[in-house]
């Protein structure tokens, strides 16, 4: 399988108040293509640090982050944020759509980033927004008219529709009820079943299911890996691999 | 009140960018309440103060005459009503070109013996600045010498009268009440004994005016004294050139410049105080947005709306009051350089004081508006539930329209966002569209001063005839002078002209200016209603006077002079800062009816082609006619000395307002800007997310201000291209102006309106590089 992010050596250290912590602890890891990778871990495992740094939303204080062979570490600001716009998508907890933009604008906010021709990414945002099953009549509504499980769908759009080689997701359904959650994974699954490739961090186990990869990151490190393979709905044998290597994790 | 002490310090701390604003604000708005006020309560009434403190009376009269015999006895018939005068004897020039700064100067001139002009009790003339080293020639000049024609003590002065030169040096100024400014018609000075014999062999006896500076007794009316007094003296020598005026209106000329300057800093003053208003209810009604959970949890914890809004208020009574003190403090600091342009005009030694009055007005101004629109704007405080307030307001409807579809809109992407942005921050615009809008109104009065006072002066609203030079002569030699001015081909359009003052009853009166022709007159703008006389029955009269008398246009009025009268109608009404607005205009044929034009000296207003060749022309009447030139006046040097003063005000306004302006709107879209950036600071790190770049959210912020700035820019540019005029004329309407015809030169305006613009992109941008601060992850972190 092809690598999309490799990472070397990768250290984050913030600093307060004087006291150093070490959140990541030179991580070499490699996430692959066609993957949905599922990070996991407690609370302040490093996770979510992790996953803005291979995005290159956060800048590491050591090592190197190449996606696509590109080393992202170096990148200005600016820089960075082109690259994004062609590389990644993202899904947030909070969905983090803009309250002063209609459904419609938000996808194609991202959407014409990329795609200069108007009408060529009005017909892909519609057909994104169908995708995840949100309604016609919903398109020209605003963020806060939308129920969180819509919201979020329309921001797991907005993270689609430029194809990214890769959508990060951060505890995509951490604020949502299970039967919205479990629609929003689903929307992620078959995107993934599209051939998106995803990388979430959640510490729900029903959502960790989902992922054909798990990493399990703990004191900064990754602690260990579990291969799940392909998801199939139901498959309880699955849900009993994961669930032993996280109990191996001391989950 | 600790625990809002305690409120208040947090509120400074978390809102310290919009407190700074608001705080420079206040500070400009409290620093330039203060410098009006000191216009207003110190400056300007100086002239008055002066006046007083030099017991100048109510008002002096000059004649001279050959015929009548200047005595006790006839005083004392003629000064009837009078409770007490002073007489002095000091030669009189009624027209006399005067060196002053870089040109020449056209006024009255009043020379008198030292002794005699300084020794004064009614009327005094005081020595303001003096070496008494100098000796021989010197001369003893009115203080506006100093002030605006940039004299020093120890100069040389070289004063030219009918062809005989005086060389002196000056010795010292003179604060005088009648004779210190150039406004008010007449200069008094003071010369050593040498020359002023010198001076009288030349012009001898006919040459010393009586000089009589009177106090009416209180049951004596003004218009009915000088009507009386000036007609017994015409009868008495028909011949008299005579003078008389009052003390208000030597006041009133004297400072009417500064009362503009005073009107004008005022009215920049009112609008940043509405400026400072708009942005204290911008700023809590922000506050109250963004500390909404803060609100909630402090209600919730059992703070009352009263504690909130009492901390609040602190914060703003405390910037406000250390704001105003320091504004006034700054203002005493500039208001010796403003107060020097005025006092350049007014010719009056001055210097700055300290006013209670200015300084309680502008801290009680700016410490009551901000108590008063403060409690107002926080009055939503009480209506917020703690819950809701928690909840940050969750919405569960919205009526809002997507007006910019961003796959539907014309527009690039940037400046889709950047409408969109726009469109969401209403409030913020409309302030932003109205103080760009009255900074452009400001902009361009600052323009039409510059352009119609600086650089290229509109003469035809300041004086009632333009020519480009003048020659007169006296009676005896006028028909003799005519066909020698009229021989010289150089000499183009000549109008013949004389001056007298003519009577309306008992009380008031006109000062007539009689032409030969008055419709061949080279400024027919001075008659802005109706038409110029063309008949032997007509008159035009000042629109001014014309108003307080309730004359209209084909009235009748009776106009009487030395016992003659005669009824003539009124075809039009013409416009004159002289004479405090009471002019009259008619033919020499309508004037026969009253003066005889015999008798009286005319003189010849001309043109040429070439200007250098005034002077040479009136060098060849001088040397013709010598003594009998009773006037001989490069108008062209004579307005370049005049206008020194107009144009060091036009200056300071054109600069004053200009950084007014530019200080204004750069505070208003720091404070905009601030705060949405702040409100928006979420919605900027999702854009960050998802692939945008600091620059072109820069751009989308800078530009959500551009076609508010840009609409207002354009709309009230052309707004104030026709308001100008109008709102000029309220000011100078009571000056005699009636209708204001100031040019505004539109290369200036499309300057000042493509400068604002760019400024303002310009300051946009730079506070909208607090975006880059923003960092995505940060954004999401902090959630």
């Amino acid at each position: 399988m092809n690598e999309i992010i490799k990472t070397q050596k990768l250290c984050k250290t913030f600093s307060n108040g004087g006291v150093q912590q070490h959140v990541l602890r030179n991580i070499d890891l490699s996430i692959y293509e066609g993957d949905f990778t599922v990070i996991m871990g407690a609370s302040g495992a490093g996770k979510s640090t992790l996953l803005y740094a291979l995005s290159g939303m956060d800048k590491p204080t050591l090592g190197e982050v190449l996606f696509a062979e590109k080393n992202i570490t170096k990148g200005t600001p600016d820089e960075l944020a082109i690259f994004r716009r062609k590389n990644c998508g993202f899904v947030f907890q909070q969905t983090y759509l803009v309250d002063s933009m209609s459904v419609l604008d938000n996808v194609l906010a991202a959407a014409l980033l990329v795609e200069k021709n108007k009408k060529v990414a009005g017909e892909k945002a519609r057909k994104v927004l169908k995708s995840v099953d949100i309604d016609e009549n919903l398109w020209n509504k605003f963020p806060t008219q939308l129920s969180g499980g819509e919201a979020q769908r329309v921001g797991i759009a907005r993270a689609l529709i430029n194809d990214p080689k890769l959508v990060f997701a951060d505890e995509p359904t951490g604020a949502l009820n299970s039967t919205t959650g479990k629609d929003v994974l689903d929307v992620l699954t078959a995107a993934n079943e599209r051939g998106q490739s995803i990388v979430m961090v959640t510490h729900d186990i029903t959502s960790a299911r989902r992922g054909n990869r798990i990493l399990y990151v703990k004191d900064g490190e990754i602690a260990g890996e579990c291969d799940l393979g392909k998801y199939v709905s139901g498959d309880k044998e699955r849900h009993l691999k994961l669930r032993d290597f996280l109990g191996g994790m001391g989950w | 009140m600790s625990k809002e002490r305690m409120l208040a310090k947090s509120h400074f701390r978390k809102n310290k960018g919009s407190a700074i604003g608001i705080f420079c604000l206040m500070f400009l708005a409290s620093m330039l309440l203060s410098l009006s006020m000191i216009l207003f309560t110190d400056t300007y009434p100086t002239a008055s103060k002066e006046a007083e403190r030099l017991n100048g009376g109510d008002g002096i009269l000059f004649f001279t005459s050959e015929k009548i015999q200047v005595d006790d006895a006839y005083l004392s018939d003629l000064l009837d009503g009078v409770k007490e005068y002073e007489l002095e004897k000091a030669l009189f020039y009624s027209v006399v070109s005067m060196p002053f700064g870089s040109g020449e100067m056209t006024n009255g001139l009043k020379v008198g013996r030292v002794e005699n002009t300084t020794s004064k009790k009614l009327g005094r003339t005081e020595i303001c600045e003096e070496d008494t080293s100098i000796t021989g020639d010197f001369i003893y000049l009115p203080y506006q010498f100093k002030t605006s024609g940039g004299y020093h003590v120890g100069d040389d002065y070289k004063l030219t009268i009918s062809g005989e030169t005086y060389e002196m040096k000056i010795k010292g100024f003179l604060n005088t009440v009648y004779g210190g400014c150039n406004n008010s018609g007449l200069f008094e000075s003071c010369v050593s004994s040498d020359v002023y014999d010198r001076m009288y062999s030349k012009i001898g006896a006919i040459g010393e005016a009586s000089f009589i500076v009177f106090t009416l007794k209180d049951d004596v009316k003004e218009g009915a004294f000088r009507i009386r007094v000036l007609n017994q003296l015409k009868i008495d020598d028909p011949l008299a050139d005579v003078s008389m005026n009052y003390l208000s209106m030597y006041i009133s000329s004297r400072t009417f410049m500064s009362l503009i300057i005073a009107g004008s800093f005022l009215a920049v003053t009112l609008l940043v105080v509405v400026v400072i208003i708009l942005m204290i209810v911008n700023s809590i009604s922000n506050y109250v947005k963004e500390n909404m959970k803060t609100i909630g949890a402090l209600k919730a914890i059992g703070y009352t709306s009263r504690n909130i809004k009492g901390s609040v208020l602190m914060m703003f009574l405390a910037l406000a009051l250390a704001a105003s003190v320091l504004g006034v403090a700054v203002s005493y600091l500039a208001a010796p350089a403003i107060s020097s342009v005025v006092i350049a005009q007014m010719g009056v030694p001055y210097s700055v004081s300290f006013s209670l009055i200015a300084t309680i007005v502008a801290i009680s101004t700016v410490v009551v508006l901000t108590i008063l629109v403060t409690l107002l704007a926080l009055r939503r405080i009480r209506k917020i539930e703690p819950i809701v307030a928690l909840r940050e307001g969750v919405e569960s409807h919205n009526f809002r329209t997507n007006h910019v579809k961003l796959d539907k809109t014309p527009l690039s992407l940037n400046a889709g966002l950047s409408v969109k942005t726009m469109l969401h921050n209403k409030r913020q615009n409309i302030i932003t569209f109205f103080v760009t809008g009255i900074m452009v109104f400001f902009c361009v009065i600052a323009l039409l001063m510059f352009e119609n006072f600086n650089l290229h002066p509109n003469l035809s609203i300041l004086m009632s005839e333009c020519s480009d030079g003048a020659i007169g002569f006296d009676a005896e030699t006028k028909e003799e002078a005519e066909e020698f001015v009229r021989s010289h081909p150089e000499v183009k359009n000549l109008r013949r002209y004389s001056e007298t003052p003519v009577y309306v009853g008992q009380e008031e009166s006109l000062y007539l200016m009689i032409y030969d022709d008055p419709t061949r007159m080279n400024n027919q703008d001075t008659c802005y209603k109706g038409k110029l006389p063309s008949h032997d029955n007509e008159v035009s009269v000042s629109g001014k006077f014309a108003k307080q008398n309730g004359y209209d246009l084909g009235d009748e009025i009776k106009l009487n002079v030395g016992g003659n009268e005669y009824s003539y109608i009124i075809c039009g009404f013409i416009q004159s800062c002289n004479n405090d607005g009471h002019e009259a205009i008619m033919s020499e044929a309508a004037a026969a009816h009253i003066v005889d034009l015999d008798i009286m000296p005319c003189a010849f207003m001309f043109d040429t082609d070439k200007d250098e060749e005034i002077d040479p022309f009136l060098k060849a009447c001088d040397e013709k006619f010598g003594d009998h030139v009773v006037i001989s006046i490069n108008m062209l040097k004579s307005i370049e000395a005049s206008l020194i003063t107009f144009k060091g005000i036009a200056t300071l306004m054109m600069v004053m307002i200009g950084l007014i302006s530019a200080l204004v709107i750069l505070l208003v879209l720091f404070l905009l800007i601030r705060s949405l950036v702040f409100s928006k600071r979420k919605d900027y790190g999702i854009y960050k997310a998802i692939g945008y770049t600091s620059n072109s959210l820069i751009l989308q912020t800078a530009g959500s201000f551009m076609p508010t700035i840009i609409l207002s820019v354009l709309l009230f540019s052309v707004l104030s291209y026709f308001v100008a005029n109008p709102y000029m004329q309220l000011i100078m309407i009571n000056f005699g102006l009636m209708k204001c015809t100031f040019n505004i030169p539109i290369p200036g305006l499309i300057i000042i309106s493509v400068a604002m613009i760019l400024l303002s992109f310009a300051f946009a941008v730079l506070q909208a590089r607090r975006v880059r601060k923003i960092e995505p992850y940060q954004m999401l972190i902090a959630e």
